[in-house]
């Protein structure tokens, strides 16, 4: 969990809160380090105003401590390895040992003090973004503050105006900064605890990377063409399920970073979108959705009730994004019969698998692959593999857990009689509307002209 | 003959034989067939070629011949004998003559000694033939199982291009790939195809060539050779006097150096009886009848001589006198070049077993490293079918510039043997035909 070292107990800094406006340099609080992927429990407030901490997934919520009637937070820019899924790691940037970095939690009218340290091999900036605060303080290298360099520390003082969602980011070679994971949430709870109260708060930003398969760095220059689509630098399998207690009200919190938009979609439920980053929706505004698409540098989050229990699929509706690295530049072998192709794929790589002449599915197969690569898709479930990477977990809602108890249940007990089943039919062509006669639908290949194989001579 | 065998048996460890009689012949025959019941190494063609290759006897029944010569010039010339009768009127006057050619006997040693140099050089010169035979096999063997090996990775490659050609065939049927896809990748099957025809024919050829030297017909073209070259040697050798070996077992330099020693035989030869060309000693008995009937005997002796008064023996003195310069200069200009020969094909030598060795130990390994994270990909979907092939056809072309490279450095390894000791084809044998006519124009030497 929190690494010792890293983390000072709120109660031994009393002294500190003599200290006001510019801190002396022996007054920087310590930086807690992670060294987990796994969703960390909820870190509950000790000091300062009391609210519903939110649970970061595959991530943690940075501590912090009162100086006076400041909160002080240390985040420390340096490279991490973050493990993707079980199988691969990549080197990024982060912040505290993990990239993203902390969940930033903090009431609505706290004064926060949050020191940065550059351990990068350049310099670098934090823009908190979306939250409403003075100009010198918005983190915009060259613009609004010199840029930090490395081995620097800087420190920002603003107080929280408003509640609701938020991300930080470098603004300081931006485009390299990102691409190499340097991102994270901030939640800002309502100094009221019964605006819009839910009993589950889920929190993670989306991001992407192109990394090949075999190697470890990300390409930093890549604009579309990514191969991994993270829920919190995790792909799938590697996502943490969202254990849900049946009836609890839910929100979820999503940031997106990548560099295009994602149609995050929940089955099971509708839900409204209840806040994004510009602040909360009028309830009065809210319509229902069971998709909602988070745009490019945006937050949304949405509330629901946790009313049906099960195993729900929650993923983003881009279907390359529920793949892990796969080839683009690839025939299609539909209709190809697999003899053929192991036939032509044995003489040219003995040791290969063959695959895709009845489509990709392939999660069963257990694949050779490079270095540091994942399949493009896995993980199975209690019905056999469930072929998904990339942005996929699993809502799993189920009755009488703890209300803090955010441990994976596992597979859901479906009740007798409410599974998809077989039934007997006849093995041969079903019955069809119109008797089977007309047949020009189907794939007539080999009678279009110009579209049929070759003949080769001695073949 | 034992001056030849001495000579094969030392520098290329081979036994030569001289088919003289039928038991020869039965002999030879049967170290033929029994080394052609296995697969042919480099050694056993070498074997099969020195003991088969006619016209390798051809060039020891031409030893033979100077060995006649030999025994003619060691031997003291034949006196000569005359009797004449002269009658008329009553007396009869018969006289009896023996007549010696006492130049030639006093040049007897001399003579005989330079025969048995000229019979030395008919040795050597077998030999290297013998070992330009031998130089000439290895060369040809190395070509032949070179393309054998060849033949094989194209069969292999064919095969592959076919199954290929088959799918991206399939996928035009299915509708995944278009005319000029499919002939993108069927190209490689025609070319392939035609690849392998070429040197399907050249394995053929040499083949033919190997079979030549090995003398071969009928029954014995079943010989079978290795389907790959052999793998190279752990590390080259080192051959710090490589100079020196050369010139101390280059034939060819033997033969020259012989020649030289003739040559100066033969100018003390010359000098020696530069004024006295001919001298015949003749013994006479003369017996006298008169026409009296009595008759009486007169014994005595005639020496007849020719004196070279008008040419001095200059004339010869000079020829023989330039003609050892010749050679001594010829020698010397061999010696050099032999020495650079030995060096070139030292070098040539470690320089093809380095590429060779960079196919075998880098190119090759990384080849297949490429193939196999090839397949990795293809296995975890991340590239096409195609993309095997591309790198498959990467993979044929390395593969077969290490069989070139392999094949380089063995040839190499044999002209390195030729280089030292002599024998070879080509540019080498050119070298020694200047000393070959400088030879033929001495021969008014002696």
């Amino acid at each position: 969990m929190l690494s010792r070292r890293g983390f000072l107990g709120t109660a031994a800094l009393v002294s500190a809160s003599a200290v006001s406006g510019r801190v002396q340099a022996a007054n920087i609080p310590e930086a807690p380090i992670m060294d987990k992927v796994t969703m960390q429990p909820p870190l509950h407030p000790t000091s300062g105003p009391d609210y519903r901490p939110v649970v970061t997934l595959n991530g943690w919520s940075l501590p912090w401590r009162m100086n006076g009637d400041w909160k002080e937070f240390h985040l420390v820019a340096e490279p991490v390895v973050r493990e993707f899924a079980e199988g691969m790691k990549a080197y990024l940037w982060g912040y505290n040992g993990q990239s993203p970095g902390p969940t930033v939690e903090a009431v609505e009218g706290d004064k926060v003090r949050i020191f940065v340290t550059n351990k990068l091999p350049e310099h670098t900036t934090v823009h908190w973004h979306g939250v409403i605060l003075p100009s010198g303080m918005d983190g915009v290298g060259g613009l609004s503050q010199p840029h930090i360099k490395p081995g620097k520390t800087f420190v920002y003082e603003f107080e929280m105006k408003h509640s609701g969602t938020f991300m930080y980011h470098p603004h300081s070679d931006e485009m390299v900064q990102m691409a190499m994971g340097m991102m994270g949430m901030i939640v800002v709870h309502p100094r009221d605890p019964a605006f819009r109260p839910v009993d589950r708060d889920f929190v993670f930003i989306m991001s992407t990377y192109d990394i090949d398969p075999g190697t470890y760095l990300p390409k930093v220059n890549e604009m579309t063409d990514f191969n991994m689509w993270t829920f919190n630098s995790r792909v799938f399998p590697g996502i943490d399920p969202l254990p849900v207690r049946l009836g609890d009200r839910v929100r979820v919190r999503v940031g997106n970073l990548t560099m295009t938009n994602h149609p995050i979609h929940l089955h099971g439920h509708n839900f409204a979108v209840s806040c994004t980053d510009g602040g909360w929706v009028p309830e009065s505004a809210q319509w229902p959705e069971v998709t909602i698409d988070v745009p490019v540098g945006a937050v949304r989050a949405f509330d629901f009730t946790a009313d049906n229990p099960g195993d729900w699929a929650f993923h983003c509706h881009k279907s390359h994004h529920t793949m892990n690295a796969m080839g683009h530049d690839m025939r299609n072998m539909i209709g190809v019969s697999k003899q053929d192709l192991a036939k032509a794929v044995g003489k040219l790589a003995p040791d290969a698998m063959v695959m895709g002449s009845t489509g990709m599915a392939m999660g069963e197969m257990e694949m050779p692959a490079p270095d540091n690569t994942l399949p493009m898709m896995t993980g199975s479930g209690q019905f056999g593999p469930i072929e998904m990477g990339g942005m996929f977990t699993v809502m799993k809602i189920r009755e009488g857990m703890g209300r803090d108890d955010y441990s994976d249940p596992g597979p859901y007990k479906f009740p007798k009689g409410t599974v998809a089943y077989e039934v007997d039919a006849p093995a041969a062509e079903p019955a069809r509307q119109d008797g089977g006669k007309d047949k020009d639908g189907a794939p007539k290949m080999k009678s279009m002209k110009g579209m049929k194989g070759m003949k080769m001579k001695g073949m | 003959m034992t001056a030849v065998a001495d000579i094969a048996g030392n520098t290329i460890k081979k036994d030569v034989i001289a088919i003289r009689s039928v038991d020869d012949a039965q002999q030879a025959d049967d170290s033929v067939k029994r080394l052609l019941h296995q697969t042919l190494n480099v050694e056993t063609a070498v074997q099969i070629a020195l003991l088969n290759n006619r016209g390798l006897q051809a060039t020891y029944n031409e030893l033979a011949l100077a060995e006649t010569d030999l025994v003619q010039e060691s031997l003291p010339p034949n006196p000569t004998f005359s009797i004449s009768r002269i009658a008329g009127g009553g007396a009869v006057e018969i006289e009896r003559q023996v007549v010696g050619d006492i130049l030639a006997l006093a040049t007897l040693p001399f003579r005989s000694e330079i025969a048995r140099q000229r019979f030395r050089q008919a040795q050597l010169r077998a030999a290297l033939e013998t070992l330009r035979l031998a130089s000439d096999v290895r060369r040809s063997y190395y070509r032949a199982v070179a393309a054998n090996e060849l033949v094989g990775l194209l069969t292999d490659a064919k095969s592959t291009a076919e199954a290929t050609a088959k799918l991206a065939s399939k996928l035009g049927e299915t509708g995944s790939l278009n005319k000029l896809d499919q002939a993108r990748e069927q190209v490689f099957y025609a070319e392939t195809t035609a690849d392998l025809a070429s040197m399907r024919q050249e394995a053929s050829s040499s083949r033919e060539g190997l079979a030549r030297l090995l003398g071969l017909w009928g029954g014995g073209l079943t010989f079978r050779l290795p389907k790959a070259l052999p793998a190279l040697p752990r590390r080259p050798s080192a051959l710090p006097l490589i100079e020196v070996d050369a010139v101390t077992h280059r034939i060819d330099l033997q033969i020259a150096r012989i020649e030289l020693d003739a040559l100066a035989k033969s100018l003390n030869l010359t000098e020696a009886s530069r004024f006295v060309t001919l001298l015949d000693v003749a013994g006479i008995a003369k017996t006298t009848r008169d026409p009296d009937g009595s008759r009486f005997r007169e014994r005595g002796f005639d020496i007849q001589f020719q004196i070279p008064i008008f040419d001095g023996g200059e004339v010869r003195v000079r020829q023989a006198f330039e003609t050892y310069n010749q050679a001594f200069n010829r020698l010397t200009e061999k010696a050099v070049n032999v020495r650079s020969e030995a060096r070139d094909a030292y070098r040539v030598y470690r320089s093809t077993y380095e590429i060779a060795g960079q196919y075998q130990r880098e190119v090759l390994p990384l080849r297949k490293i490429i193939t196999e994270e090839m397949q990795l990909r293809f296995s975890s979907m991340q590239i096409d079918v195609f993309a095997l092939l591309t790198e498959a056809r990467q993979r044929i072309a390395s593969l077969r510039a290490g069989i070139q490279a392999k094949r380089e450095f063995w040839m190499a390894q044999s002209d390195l043997q030729t280089a030292v000791n002599g024998g070879g084809s080509g540019d080498m044998q050119k070298e020694s035909r200047p000393t070959t006519t400088a030879q033929a124009g001495s021969g008014g030497g002696h």
